[in-house]
């Protein structure tokens, strides 16, 4: 019944190459964002701060070895041709992580993060377990390959049933919202090339967890399931990036990020599956390939920028971009990085996030345009979300990079910051590259894709058409929609040396250099520059029904006429955590209280417990 | 003959429950152990087994004598009230005890041995472990417990005895001398609890919970 046979289908392989290719990287950051001679700026005065980096030979042994099982049972968790060895992994996976997020144990924060994570987690393995025990009972294995095929004969009642288990498990892991509370806390919480790893990586697990069990295994029959996980897809989306914006924790923004980027993957899968139920297996290929695109791309950006903001707190021991600012002049090699992580992930031609976010708009065009009635406005709809989730994921990357990068220091840390040493460049450098191959090889990646797509859900691609040529992506070749990023690189190079060369010939003036005006103020300063939540705020009044900003004021009077200080805050509700948590876990508490009752404390009344249990038990033998 | 012995135990049983105080307990119990080996030099008697006369040997010495003895001396050296603190009364307790002999009762015939005297063996052998729980229980004082204990022992001593025609020779051993070491461990226990805390009313041993 238990066999240890591990699975290495295109799709495993796909996954496995997404987690190997941001390990490696984050390896080797690691090495210097753990060196304690990294960082010269930090001595003297700014101690402490470093201090808290610093970690003894043994915790940074442990770091290493749980990194390295993490890494593993990230591989297992994808390769496992079993359902026992699958969820063996998968909790693996979960407990290292969950260590990994309470590593640094002196903070507070540290530990309700984890708190919230291991919580969320184990819902998660609930729904699971229970889903794939459903499996066993009706297949009599927890072999993958027989469950996929005796999953045929198998009633669409249970299906169903199967397919919402799985999809809250791997929803929770996955961030979808409303189901994605622990992540913008444990994420940030862990060292920075776990968080990325955390981020890019192990949250991609939950998508290869659908994919492979609800596409591969279970075979998709009805199309409510993809309009479910499209609907769910939208509301992370828009939720994901909207909290983002309000965030000025540097890695809570790139952590609320994930769970809008989760979304856009999400629609490739779940527009995937539409189509699978529709049977349009051209579209259900297409749209799969933008998905797992997509995953990759997020992977490779969102690791790069987890890793700068990680240098970013090496460097100032902050992570409020409120408190940043100017970096660029300190640390331009990880601004240039961040730059390039922030075009991907807001999806500027020609790098990587364009083109997956360009195939999954393209995806849902060709869908709206083959289907009929109110498919057709849903998955319109379903594309303007996506624009607009696009749009807001721009001016939140605006805010952070302008915030932290230019400008003025806001703050001393800010000012002592130093560029950071170089295993940590080239771990940036070896994503930075990355993020701008996946764009420009837009033409053999998608080529592989296919095949991955294929072998995922048992189309054949042999007579489809994806590209013109290796430079050129072209889903409807009939109806002469083209792209081509390295073309568009050139055509960006040639304006831009066009542009320069016109500047060097007739522009070219010397630069002065003077203060800002200041309208006759003459003490500008630093705390007069634009904040990240100024920033945001018109984004905050245009999404107040679903933010809720409440300010709260205080003044503190010498006499009616005198206000010897104000205090002034501004907060946004949060939503999911009041209006859904906060309830549940006092209903949690509550029953908890009420069965806390039995436990008096009285040693009479256990022995009481103890002798009525065997009455029972012995009456119970009598009865039956 | 057997029979009578039986009775004897459940007798001296029924004593504990209406026992108010602390020599009066002990004293039942004594007159329990005494009827048990009685039982055990009977059935050596008929069964011709040398392996019996010394477990009914130990019975006699450890639990009609040593025990006891343990018990009143650690009750006059913690010096406190003699009374036992009875969550029922005596009244009330009888009833529940001859409830359980019921229940018990009700039980072996439930378990379907032909033989009588097994049967009635084995009703007394239930009745004498609840009722030794039902001390454990109703009881305030932590030496109570100890006597239930000891109790409910005897109750499975018979259970064995009566069933199976008693348990190996070395198992029977070791159960005496677990029994021995648990009545002193507990002795000491009561005293430290006592010492610490003025009082061996374990009601109010009620801080540690969740």
């Amino acid at each position: 019944m238990l066999n240890f046979n591990l699975l290495f289908d295109p799709l495993s392989l796909f996954f496995l190459f997404v987690i190997f290719i941001i390990s490696l990287p984050s390896a080797i950051y690691s090495l210097g964002y753990f060196s304690p001679k990294a960082n010269p700026c930090l001595s003297g005065r700014q101690a402490p701060a470093a201090e808290k980096d610093k970690y003894s030979r043994g915790k940074l042994t442990l770091l290493w070895f749980l990194f390295v099982a993490f890494v593993a049972s990230m591989a297992l968790v994808v390769t496992a041709a079993n359902l026992l060895i699958f969820l063996a992994a998968w909790e693996i996976m979960s407990l290292i992580s969950y260590f990994l997020v309470v590593f640094e144990t002196g903070q507070e924060k540290s530990i309700q993060a984890g708190l919230i994570y291991i919580v969320m987690t184990h819902i998660g393995t609930a729904f699971l377990i229970a889903a794939f025990l459903l499996m066993y009972q009706h297949c009599h294995s927890f072999d993958i390959l027989v469950i996929k095929n005796a999953c045929q004969a198998m009633p669409a009642q249970l299906k169903n049933i199967i397919f919402i288990l799985l999809l809250v498990g791997f929803g929770t892991k996955a961030g979808i919202v409303p189901l994605h509370i622990w992540l913008p806390y444990a994420h940030p919480q862990a060292p920075s090339h776990i968080s990325s790893l955390m981020s890019g990586v192990m949250i991609k697990t939950a998508i290869y967890g659908l994919i492979r069990f609800v596409i591969f295994t279970l075979g998709v029959n009805s199309s409510w399931w993809g309009m479910l996980i499209l609907v769910l897809a939208v509301i992370s989306c828009l939720v994901g990036v909207i909290y983002a914006l309000m965030e000025h924790d540097i890695k809570r923004l790139l952590a609320y990020h994930s769970v809008e980027n989760i979304g856009i993957i999400l629609l490739g899968v779940g527009l995937s599956m539409f189509f699978i139920a529709r049977n349009m297996p051209y579209l259900a290929i297409f749209s799969l390939i933008a998905g797992l695109y997509h995953l990759v791309n997020h992977a490779i950006f969102k690791g790069l920028l987890f890793l700068c903001a990680g240098s970013v707190y090496k460097a100032t021991g902050t992570r409020d971009m409120e408190k940043l600012g100017g970096l660029i002049k300190k640390m331009p090699q990880t601004a240039f990085y961040f730059l390039i992580g922030s075009m991907g992930i807001s999806a500027l031609p020609p790098l990587n996030g364009f083109v997956s976010e360009w195939l999954t708009l393209q995806a849902f065009f060709l869908g709206a345009s083959s289907v009929i009635g109110g498919a057709k406005l849903f998955l319109g709809i379903c594309a303007g979300m996506l624009a607009l989730t696009g749009g807001l994921a721009a001016a939140c990357f605006v805010k952070a990079f302008g915030i932290t990068f230019l400008a003025e220091p806001r703050s001393r840390r800010a000012e002592e910051a130093r560029e950071v040493s170089f295993s940590m460049k080239a771990g940036m450098l070896f994503l930075s590259f990355l993020t701008v191959i996946f764009g420009l090889a837009a033409g053999w990646i998608v080529a592989l894709l296919a095949k991955v797509a294929s072998a995922s859900t048992g189309i054949e691609i042999g007579s489809m058409i994806f590209s013109l040529n290796i430079f050129t992506l072209s889903p409807q070749t009939a109806k002469g929609v083209y792209l081509s990023t390295p073309l568009l690189a050139l055509v960006l190079i040639v304006l831009g040396m066009a542009g320069f060369g016109v500047y060097m010939l007739f522009g070219r003036r010397k630069p002065v250099i003077y203060k800002t005006w200041d309208c006759g103020y003459y003490k500008l300063s630093s705390r007069n520059e634009y904040t990240a939540t100024a920033f945001s705020k018109p984004f905050r009044i245009a999404f107040s029904f679903f933010l809720m900003p409440y300010r709260k004021t205080e003044k503190i009077r010498g006499s009616f006429y005198h206000v010897k200080s104000f205090v002034y805050e501004t907060h946004t509700t949060p939503v999911f955590k009041k209006y859904i948590y906060a309830p549940l876990v006092a209903l949690v508490f509550k029953s908890a209280r009420f069965m806390r009752r039995i436990q008096p404390g009285s040693i009479h009344l256990y022995l009481a417990y103890i002798f009525a249990a065997l009455l029972l038990l012995i009456i119970f033998m009598q009865k039956f | 003959m057997r029979q009578i012995l039986l009775f004897g135990i459940l007798t001296s049983t029924y004593l504990m429950c209406i026992a108010k105080r602390m020599p009066a307990l002990v004293r039942s119990f004594r007159y329990q152990s005494f009827f048990i080996f009685l039982i055990t030099l009977a059935a050596g008697f008929s069964e011709k087994r040398i392996d019996y006369y010394f477990v009914a040997l130990l019975i006699l010495v450890l639990k009609v004598f040593i025990i006891p003895a343990l018990l009143n001396l650690t009750a006059r050296r913690i010096n406190v009230d003699e009374n036992l603190g009875l969550f029922v009364n005596a009244q009330l307790s009888l009833v529940a005890a001859l409830v359980l002999s019921y229940c018990s009762w009700v039980f072996s015939r439930g378990l379907g041995f032909g033989q009588y005297h097994k049967l009635l063996a084995m009703t007394v052998a239930f009745a004498v472990i609840f009722i030794g729980a039902f001390l454990m229980i109703s009881r305030m004082k932590a030496l109570t417990q100890v006597v239930g204990l000891l109790v409910m022992e005897n109750g499975v001593f018979i259970l064995a005895s009566s069933v199976s025609g008693g348990m190996p020779f070395f198992v029977e051993i070791a159960i005496f001398l677990d029994v021995f070491v648990s009545v002193i461990i507990m002795g000491l226990f009561v005293f430290r609890i006592n010492k610490l805390f003025t009082h061996i009313d374990v009601t109010k041993l009620s801080r540690l919970k969740g």
